[in-house]
């Protein structure tokens, strides 16, 4: 890896940190995503030794968001005691490393599970199933004002909720739309004739609550919730609706996030969140889970095409991603017709 | 026998996948050339496939439009379900074949937004359907 990344880098904590012998060593890029680029690397200062993550902005950002709400986000829900990464330094101009990036603790000896992989957690299916349904009850559940994420992007009235994440996604769309897609159309119209009850609180929306953003060790703990660029707020059950999308179930549906049967995680979710899921609502909000990532890998597939971020996962998100939301809006709204 | 453009591509797949990759020290490019690997794959299999995808769904669109055209209200509507149903395609290039298919595709968009405003319910069934199909024919399999 570059020289002149670590010694920039090492320039910049030395600062920050107030440590003048820092140095930054085994800087190495490591896969984090498409929408920004992310990097592990050994801090030694003080006669001792820190693994840090550095996540810096790509020449050409995936979905524009905002760049200090995913930093904000972990300090959050770091002070709140969930399993997120420590947040270290955060820096918004671009006279260190060229671009906005921020440093992280780097969660040691755990995994990523591929979503992929038919069974990516194995014998720990149940235990990490059990707290990654909780945990997200746990992020519907807090208070932003509380967590001090009061000024997130979103909707700040409940029954509003939908229509700014509808629209949000559908601009994504109308502008990168490189042939018509009318399944996403169908489904985007069938949202706006059939909208959801008010949401029963506004909360902070991870954004992107998934199986494949969280890291969990060989006990079968769940060691840290990643990637919350898109954290916004907005209605509890959007994160639900995004988490059990058939998508990220490892090819077995009944079993999201490819952890337990539905309706175990969706009660966990209603313990930890004290809210409820009304199945219709939750409909409505699987629907718009799938036309969101439509938009995601819309986007996805405009940036790899126009060579503006040629990592292939946006060409893989522009392909099968987005075939395989097409075929779930195909299924589900054809059957109500 | 020459190889075809997939078994070369296949090919390609499997050896960035089982042998170079491997061997790369660097663990994000072995992630990435992973990737790369299975998007191969994919081209491979489109290779074989990826006409007669879009020569089925294009023949399927305007099959739907011809069977749904008569019963449209709206003339300028049933005049451009009419001609579209009418067209053929040409040639089986693949630039030539997405072209048409944008064409019915926005057609397609045209008409079902029409259906949903008259509530004709097994015009709207009937849409949903051949949506479905066109869905099923475009799906990547991993495996």
């Amino acid at each position: 890896m570059s020289d002149a990344l670590s010694l920039a880098l090492a320039e910049y904590l030395a600062k920050k940190l107030q440590a003048r012998d820092l140095t930054v060593h085994d800087l190495a890029r490591i896969p984090g995503g498409a929408s920004r680029e992310t990097y592990r690397f050994i801090a030694r200062y003080g006669g001792r030794e820190r693994r840090l993550i550095l996540r810096r902005d790509p020449t050409a950002s995936l979905i524009e968001t905002e760049r200090s709400t995913e930093y904000r986000a972990y300090e959050a829900f770091h002070k709140l005691g969930l399993p997120v990464p420590e947040p270290i330094a955060l820096e918004l101009g671009v006279s260190a490393l060229e671009r906005p990036f921020f440093v992280m603790a780097e969660v040691e000896n755990a995994f990523v599970g591929s979503i992929l992989a038919p069974d990516p957690y194995g014998a720990h299916r149940d235990k990490i199933g059990q707290q990654f349904w909780s945990n997200l009850g746990r992020i519907a559940g807090a208070d932003p004002d509380a967590l001090g994420l009061a000024d997130f992007e979103g909707a700040k009235d409940v029954g509003n909720c939908w229509r700014h994440e509808l629209a949000r996604w559908e601009k994504v769309i109308d502008e990168d739309e490189g042939e018509p897609e009318p399944i996403a159309r169908a489904a985007i119209r069938w949202l706006k004739r059939n909208p959801p009850p008010p949401a029963q609180k506004i909360v902070v929306v991870h954004g992107d609550y998934r199986s494949g953003n969280f890291l969990y060790d060989l006990n079968g703990d769940i060691r840290a919730i990643l990637d919350w660029e898109m954290a916004h707020l907005g209605d509890p059950l959007e994160d639900l609706g995004w988490a059990l999308d058939p998508l990220w179930a490892h090819h077995d549906p009944s079993r999201p996030a490819g952890t337990i049967p539905r309706a175990e995680a969706i009660a966990l979710w209603e313990q930890a969140s004290e809210l409820k899921a009304d199945p219709a609502a939750l409909f409505w909000w699987e629907i718009f889970a799938s036309v969101k990532g439509c938009a995601i890998w819309i986007s996805a597939a405009h940036e790899y095409a126009t060579h503006r971020n040629d990592d292939p996962v946006n060409a893989f998100s522009g392909w099968y991603c987005l075939a395989y939301h097409n075929k779930v809006l195909a299924e589900r709204l054809g059957a109500l017709a | 026998m020459k190889p075809e453009a997939g078994d070369i591509l296949g090919t390609a797949a499997d050896q960035l996948m089982g042998q170079i990759a491997p061997n790369l020290n660097v663990h994000y490019l072995q992630g990435s050339l992973a990737v790369q690997a299975l998007l191969l794959k994919f081209a491979a299999r489109e290779y074989e496939r990826g006409a007669d995808i879009r020569f089925a769904e294009n023949a399927d669109m305007r099959a739907l439009f011809a069977e749904l055209a008569p019963n449209i209200g709206d003339a300028g509507l049933r005049a451009q379900l009419m001609a579209a149903a009418a067209t053929k395609d040409t040639s089986l290039a693949i630039s030539a074949l997405n072209a048409a298919n944008a064409e019915l595709r926005r057609l397609l968009i045209a008409l079902q937004i029409h259906i949903e405003d008259t509530g004709d319910s097994a015009a709207q069934k009937r849409i949903w359907e051949a949506l479905n199909t066109m869905a099923s024919r475009r799906v990547v399999s991993l495996f």
